[in-house]
């Protein structure tokens, strides 16, 4: 157990180690001059004198490696540069973009988990029912929606022409309905889909013929095969973990929620690098830490699962 | 003598989706006895059980099963959930298919009983384990049948049926899976606990020795009917139907 | 679903003979005029047909989707092959990287890329192909393995037939199915993907029609002309609806035969 924790620990550090490799190589091979970038952005005439005095102060004169090591250092230490574009510090801007990303990101997730559940495992349970077709139904047609379209449609009806709520978030609890709405659903449809293809898949184990065969309650049945799906369950939500973020930025972008993707999308326009690779290594760390911990999780639950 | 019969097979035909795998089958079961139905795979003894058990995928096209004045072909599932268990018990080949793998057995003894409303007994259950050769039983509780082994798995199972008291108990390939000592010391236990609770069992095996051994009554199944049906001597010493002949011609024998 | 599948590819495909008006042509005297007869979907901002740019728009779309599914099919398929075939540590390299980009938040490639290159098309397909590949490479390795083993492929091993004659033969004949099905269900997911990118302006730089960037210029006067944010969106949903569809039907035809 101890042992593949560590070996898991060790995963994601050399996995995040890539990661923030890969993003710093990107920059590197950019187009273009960061140092002259940076001028242009804050509106400076760009001259040799300034240009080579902005290149020294900025290091990039030293070996690419050297630069690197440097970079990874302070990014550790949790420093991420200076911003481009007001020479503020991007680390303060990113966390409270976080904090109001993850406001959205986990209400979102928790309505459509709750949903997704409760239709998945009855539907599953009461399979060809009616109650049945209609999940699947709704599920389906969920699914199959943008979640761009879904924001767009939701804020003409409700925002336009029923005034119901603000078009702009602005960040308190009435602004969050539309924006946690339009992220639920399609992933409610996603869930209860694999959820309840999940119970279906457990129901046709021969335990359950078995527990049947003493009349067990189906209760209790039902209690036993969720029982022994939640660790897959879990997964199934790591996995949309990835979605959830690129949903996010362009919720966050409609609605103008002060997230870290509104916060990002406003700097790609600007070129505003360290904003960008900051973005990236905070997303890729959240998405491999939790894709590492529902593994383990999932290992808990089912010992079975063997390396 | 005249016994008194608890399970009547009428004219029993049953089908899953288009393959018909039972065609008129008639068996009649007289309290107490042990009845074995021998058969190859694919024969439909397994199916039979099912059939007895309510398996929702088994479409009865025709006949009946009576029980106590019923015809248990035709129980709503609520109703058979109160059958099943204290009325009839039903245990299948795969030594790990009547536990859930990952709770732990006193938790699923528990349910087991809360579904009949009965309350958890420790002692009987220690006492059944004893009969079983299961030792510690307060240990094996305790534990996950992923971690057991499948002959502690079966006894555990038996255990587990027996508690409930049942009058009726099928037992669909029980041994089968298990290494030829461990069956037998399995057979021995099941034998023992019939005894004492004068339970009625179907023992259904493809294996004529183990039939020949303690059987009251043998069934032969083939092809989705019973070709022959009597008492143990009859069926080994005087076989007359085909089949049965070249079943207990093929028993292999240690030669010295 | 199959007639309208065909319908949404045929009238998409030949836009040009279905579309009543140049989908690029601004018109300063019909601006946001509302569904008429010489434009049965209205105008927009700049006086373009929003029925003939629906059609071009959809053009974009699902040739941009059957590029990107065909290429990762191409791509996947062939690395699946190879590495379920040989196995060794390239194999096992493979499967830690498959394992760690499977669910990897396309949106922040894509969002990377774009911020580095700059937005484009490109951008947007890379973003999306970086993980979708993988889900083919999976399919494939894993079915190349149990093909592998199975007793008539040994058999032909033995007779001499090179690596290369059998993996086309025996085994790429085997794994189309299951790949090909794989295929159907991604281009829903696509769809979606390239017009979400787009809509946030980093798939198709405007004015080239596309589905998602034409919601996202249409948003704004929503108020004034829903019709130019209506009917481009019903045209993504329907669109995704009927591949969603069939994708579902040849899966449940796939499991169940």
């Amino acid at each position: 157990m101890i042992r593949s924790v560590l070996k898991k620990l060790a995963e994601i550090i050399i996995i995040l180690v890539v990661l923030s490799f890969f993003v710093f190589v990107l920059l590197y091979i950019a187009p273009g001059d960061p140092a002259e970038k940076r001028l242009t952005s804050q509106g400076i005439v760009v001259t040799k004198q300034v240009l080579d005095a902005e290149r020294e102060r900025l290091g990039l004169l030293k070996p690419f490696l050297v630069r690197y090591g440097e970079w990874l250092f302070s990014v550790i230490k949790g420093d991420f540069g200076v911003s481009f574009k007001d020479d503020m510090p991007v680390a303060p801007k990113l966390y409270k973009g976080l904090v109001n990303t993850c406001i959205l990101a986990f209400s979102s997730l928790m309505l459509s988990l709750s949903l997704s559940f409760t239709l998945g495992v009855a539907s599953a349970v009461k399979k060809d029912g009616i109650f049945d077709h209609i999940v699947r139904i709704f599920s389906f047609v969920a699914n199959s929606l943008p979640n761009f379209l879904i924001s767009v449609l939701l804020m003409y009806f409700f925002c336009i022409k029923l005034d119901i709520f603000p078009v702009i978030a602005a960040g308190d609890l009435q602004g969050l309905v539309m924006p946690v709405l339009s992220l639920a659903i399609p992933m409610t449809g996603r869930f209860t889909r694999q959820i309840r293809a999940e119970i279906l898949n457990r129901m046709n184990e021969d335990y359950v013929t078995g527990m049947k065969g003493r009349g067990v309650k189906n209760r209790y049945i039902i209690l036993n095969v969720v029982r022994n799906s939640l660790g897959h369950i879990f997964t199934i939500v790591a996995l949309q973990i990835g979605t959830l973020m690129g949903g996010s930025v362009v919720i966050e972008t409609i609605f103008r929620w002060p997230g870290i993707g509104k916060l990002v999308m406003d700097s790609i326009s600007a070129r505003d690098y360290p904003v960008i690779m900051g973005f990236v290594l905070i997303m890729g760390a959240i998405y491999v830490v939790v894709n590492s911990l529902s593994d383990v999780l999932d290992r808990t639950l089912d010992p079975r699962i063997s390396e | 003598m005249k016994e008194k019969t608890i399970l009547n097979v009428k004219d029993l035909s049953a089908a899953y989706e288009d393959a018909e795998v039972l065609s008129s089958v008639n068996l009649s079961l007289k309290k107490g006895e042990m009845l074995c139905i021998v058969g190859e795979s694919g024969s439909g003894k397994s199916t039979l059980l099912r059939t007895v058990c309510g398996d929702a995928q088994i479409k009865v096209k025709n006949g009946c099963v009576i029980y106590g004045d019923r015809d248990i072909t035709k129980l709503k599932s609520c109703e058979r959930q109160k059958v099943l268990g204290t009325k009839i018990g039903y245990i299948q080949q795969n030594p790990w298919g009547a536990f859930n793998p990952l709770r732990p057995y006193s938790i699923q003894f528990r349910e087991t009983l809360k579904s009949h409303k009965k309350k958890y007994d420790a002692e009987k259950i220690a006492e059944l384990f004893s009969i079983l050769g299961l030792k510690d039983p307060e240990s094996i509780l305790k534990s996950r049948p992923y971690e057991m082994s499948g002959g502690m798995n079966q006894r555990i199972a038996i255990a587990a049926s027996f508690i409930l008291g049942p009058e009726l108990l099928l037992c669909d390939e029980i041994t089968s899976a298990l290494d030829v000592t461990t069956a037998s010391a399995v057979t021995d236990e099941l034998l023992k606990l019939k005894k004492e609770t004068e339970v009625t069992i179907v023992m259904v095996t493809h294996n004529i020795g183990i039939a020949a051994n303690i059987a009251d009554r043998i069934a032969i199944m083939y092809k989705g009917q019973i070709v022959e049906c009597g008492e143990r001597d009859k069926i080994i010493n005087a076989p007359e139907h085909e089949y049965t002949k070249r079943l207990l011609a093929d028993v292999p024998q240690l030669e010295y | 679903m199959i007639v309208f599948a065909a319908a949404v590819i045929i009238m998409t495909l030949f836009a040009g003979v279905f579309a009543p008006n140049d989908p690029y042509k601004t018109s300063a005297t019909v601006i946001r005029t509302a569904p008429c007869a010489d434009y049965p979907f209205g105008t927009d901002n700049l006086g373009r047909c929003v029925f003939s740019r629906v059609l071009y728009g959809g053009r974009t779309t699902i040739a941009a989707t059957f590029f990107l599914v065909f290429v990762s099919f191409a791509i996947g398929t062939v690395i699946g092959m190879v590495c379920g075939y040989y196995g060794g540590i390239a194999d096992r390299i493979f499967m830690r990287i498959a394992d760690i980009t499977l669910g990897f938040p396309q949106m922040v490639v894509a969002i990377a890329v774009a911020g580095i290159l700059g937005a484009g098309m490109k951008g947007a397909m890379i973003a999306l192909g970086i993980t979708m590949w993988i889900s083919f490479a999976r399919l494939a390795r894993s079915h190349t393995y149990s093909i592998k083993n199975e007793a008539y492929v040994k058999t032909v091993l033995f007779t001499g037939k090179s690596d290369f004659y059998i993996i086309m033969v025996h085994i790429f004949p085997n794994l189309m199915g299951p790949v090909l099905t794989n295929a159907l269900t991604q281009i829903g997911t696509t769809m979606i993907g390239l017009s979400g990118l787009s809509f946030l302006g980093l798939g198709i730089i405007p004015p080239t029609a596309e589905w998602g960037s034409m919601i996202s210029e249409a948003r704004a006067y929503i108020q004034i002309a829903p019709w130019s944010v209506f009917y481009p969106a019903a045209a993504t949903i329907i669109t995704i609806i009927i591949f969603n569809y069939l994708g579902d039907v040849v899966m449940d035809y796939r499991e169940a035969g």
